[in-house]
């Protein structure tokens, strides 16, 4: 048996299990493949689209592999209040990248996120799954620089 | 070891975003370090003064604010110690912002390691569900109606009633399903709870359950937040090694445990009937009511939803706070609530105090002021359902019933502040892209009104005065609130109008 398939088959004794299923493969795959989605189908018989249907409902859940390093700038309301927006235009211009990308040589993918619970100490972005508070554009090079 | 000298380095999510996980490395690497205990707690929700490091000796606990302040370049524990003593410390238990708190809830944050559950029981946990394992069903319920306790998580929905409706039905299975999908902006009290003081939840999950006889129970985690899931995952290992979840409980004959779930960046999910659909392994579309979870809930069983911070509330309502907790406040606004201060704020944090107090004593006694230094122009209480108040508006209480009455809500506890440089049109118009990002998608009104919301405001940033468009957003917020499914689109309208109301000619020009 697979390695995938092998995942995905102990979840499907549990109830609601195509959610930790899909968690599981994008942490294994870094997305969901087509592959995966088949197998999914198959394990927890349901058809193919029945599985893109609720995959593709959730942002966690990716059809295509991010980059390296994922950083995810807080957009809510407590980070605006101190200018998140000038820090995610500072990021834009700096990767060259829209909201959603990935860089050519796979290594950032720059995404939007709704509020990471750090609103004391704001603006606050999350690379990979280090959350920085009090961001500004030369603490997010530098930790990318520090993990590279 | 240097006799009962302990280092307290906080390990947050908050804590470590400012400098504890740097401050950790430097302090571990210390020569001589070994003669001394190093103590992961959590943070005690005073954020402005993370990474806070704390020295015991003798029984007495100082620490300092260690941010911005690299210990790299230190190499012994005594050079540490002597910087330590240079920096003035002081016991954080007597500043204010903790002092003028009334911590029932929050009562053990900061003080120990989130996960160790010896530290737990010998500062009363356990207690209450020990108790509670002695008690009828039916006593345990009317101590939390009698208590007054309501929904923390945004809807205020008296928790003894709810409880009651799932004991009193007859199914052979039923569940208890924690809300941990805390995504309002401008909130952190689950989180807090979950990474610093997890076992309350869990003690909390487990007397809640054995009362209204669910068996199993579920945690919804948002995927936002991955230290909690640590701690939950680590704690309910825990709990479990030392018979506090599984069979026979305590040797009580009660069965219960708890599987983590976690969510995958949808706003709507923290919506209950969205969760189910989500927890079940579904899209998360909303559901309709009824039947009531209650009734008819997880995969169709009665089911008990309740967030973290009210199941939390339960094991000190049943040791000994109950009377402390209840005569606090009226109506549907008893007990204590906790405040999160936020945004461009000087002394952010957590706030745990009786609803009886004014938006003007919370960001002036406990915040002091903006963190730009300038004057404050907007607040925004209950997240983005929630509605944003003037500067002339301080002495609006932070009581159910008083936001309400103005059409708001206190919703999860949330206070964002905003300084005179906010452009409050464009906070409506995130109000209606927020709605159109997150929207599940079942309800029309929700799904494509917000995106003409968006346009609407779009074209009312160049034209403040235009009639048409300012008629045009009052008839769309009418119609998302009158044919919504759930809170998000009927409830995103609210920031709307209050920008009408409480910013004159800042969004439409009359």
């Amino acid at each position: 048996m697979t390695k995938l398939r092998e995942t995905i088959k102990s979840f499907t004794q549990i109830e609601g299990g195509l959610m930790p299923a899909l968690h599981a493969v994008q942490e294994m795959e870094g997305h969901i493949s087509k592959n995966a989605i088949s197998e999914l189908a198959q394990a927890f018989n349901y058809s193919k689209a029945e599985v893109l249907d609720v995959l593709t409902y959730y942002d966690d859940f990716t059809l295509e592999p991010s980059g390296d390093h994922v950083i995810r700038v807080c957009g809510a309301e407590a980070c605006q209040s101190l200018n998140s927006k000038k820090l995610t235009d500072q990021l834009i211009d700096h990767f060259g990248l829209s909201l959603g990308e990935t860089t050519k040589d796979s290594k950032i993918t720059l995404q939007e996120v709704f509020c990471l619970g750090n609103c004391a100490l704001g603006p606050s972005v999350m690379i990979n799954e280090t959350v920085i508070g009090e961001a500004d554009k030369n603490k997010i090079l530098n930790f990318l620089e520090d993990i590279e | 070891m240097i006799d009962s000298l302990k280092i307290y380095i906080p390990n947050e999510t908050t804590s470590n975003s400012v400098g504890a996980i740097d401050a950790h490395k430097a302090i571990s690497k210390l020569e001589g370090i070994e003669e001394v205990e190093i103590i992961r707690n959590g943070s005690w929700g005073a954020f402005w003064l993370e990474p806070f490091i704390e020295l015991e000796k003798q029984g007495k606990r100082l620490g300092v604010c260690y941010k911005g302040i690299d210990l790299s370049q230190l190499k012994t524990l005594d050079e540490f110690l002597s910087d330590f003593e240079s920096r003035s410390p002081f016991d954080i238990r007597d500043i204010e912002f903790i002092k003028k708190q009334n911590r029932i809830v929050f009562s053990r944050i900061g003080m120990g390691d989130p996960l160790d559950i010896s530290f737990y029981q010998s500062n009363g946990g356990y207690d209450a569900l020990r108790n509670a394992l002695s008690l009828n069903h039916q006593t345990i319920i009317d101590k939390i109606k009698e208590s007054g306790l309501t929904g923390r998580g945004g809807a205020a929905f008296p928790t003894g009633i709810k409880m009651q409706t799932v004991s009193d039905q007859n199914d052979s299975i039923k569940y208890l399903a924690c809300n941990a999908d805390e995504g309002d902006g401008g909130t952190f009290s689950d989180r807090l709870i979950m990474e610093s003081d997890p076992f309350s939840l869990i003690e909390g999950m487990t007397i809640a359950a054995f009362a209204v006889g669910a068996s199993k129970g579920y945690i919804y985690l948002r995927s936002e937040y991955p230290l909690a899931k640590t701690y939950l995952k680590r704690a309910i290992e825990t709990a479990r090694e030392n018979n506090f979840l599984g069979s026979n409980i305590q040797s009580s004959g009660f069965d219960f445990d708890i599987d983590l779930r976690i969510g995958a960046g949808s706003y709507v999910c923290g919506e209950e009937t969205a969760m189910m659909e989500s927890i079940e392994g579904r899209r998360g579309l909303v559901r309709s009511k009824p039947p009531l979870p209650a009734i008819n809930g997880l995969f169709e069983k009665p089911t008990l939803i309740n967030n973290v911070v009210t199941l939390a509330t339960i094991p000190p309502l049943l040791n000994g706070s109950l009377n402390d907790f209840s005569k606090l406040g009226s109506g549907k606004s008893i007990g204590t609530m906790p405040f999160q201060l936020c945004g461009n704020i000087h002394q952010s944090g957590l706030v745990e105090t009786n609803f009886d107090i004014s938006i003007g004593e919370m960001v002036e006694t406990f915040g002091k002021g903006t963190k730009s230094g300038m004057p404050i122009h907007a607040i925004q209480i209950g997240g983005p359902l929630g509605i944003y108040l003037s500067s002339a508006m301080m002495s609006t209480k932070l009581t159910i019933e008083s936001l309400q009455s103005i059409k708001g809500s206190v919703g999860h506890g949330g206070l964002v502040v905003f300084d005179n440089t906010v452009d409050m049109s464009e906070q409506a118009k995130f109000a209606m892209e927020f709605c159109s990002k997150e929207s599940c998608g079942k309800c029309t009104p929700c799904r494509i009104g917000s995106i003409r919301g968006v346009e609407i405001i779009d074209r009312l940033q160049k034209n403040k005065s235009s009639k048409e468009d300012s008629i045009l957003l009052n008839e769309l917020c009418k119609t998302m609130e009158a044919t919504s499914l759930c809170a998000m689109g009927g409830m995103t309208p609210n920031p709307i109008y209050s920008i009408i109301k409480n910013f004159p000619n800042e969004l439409i020009e009359k």
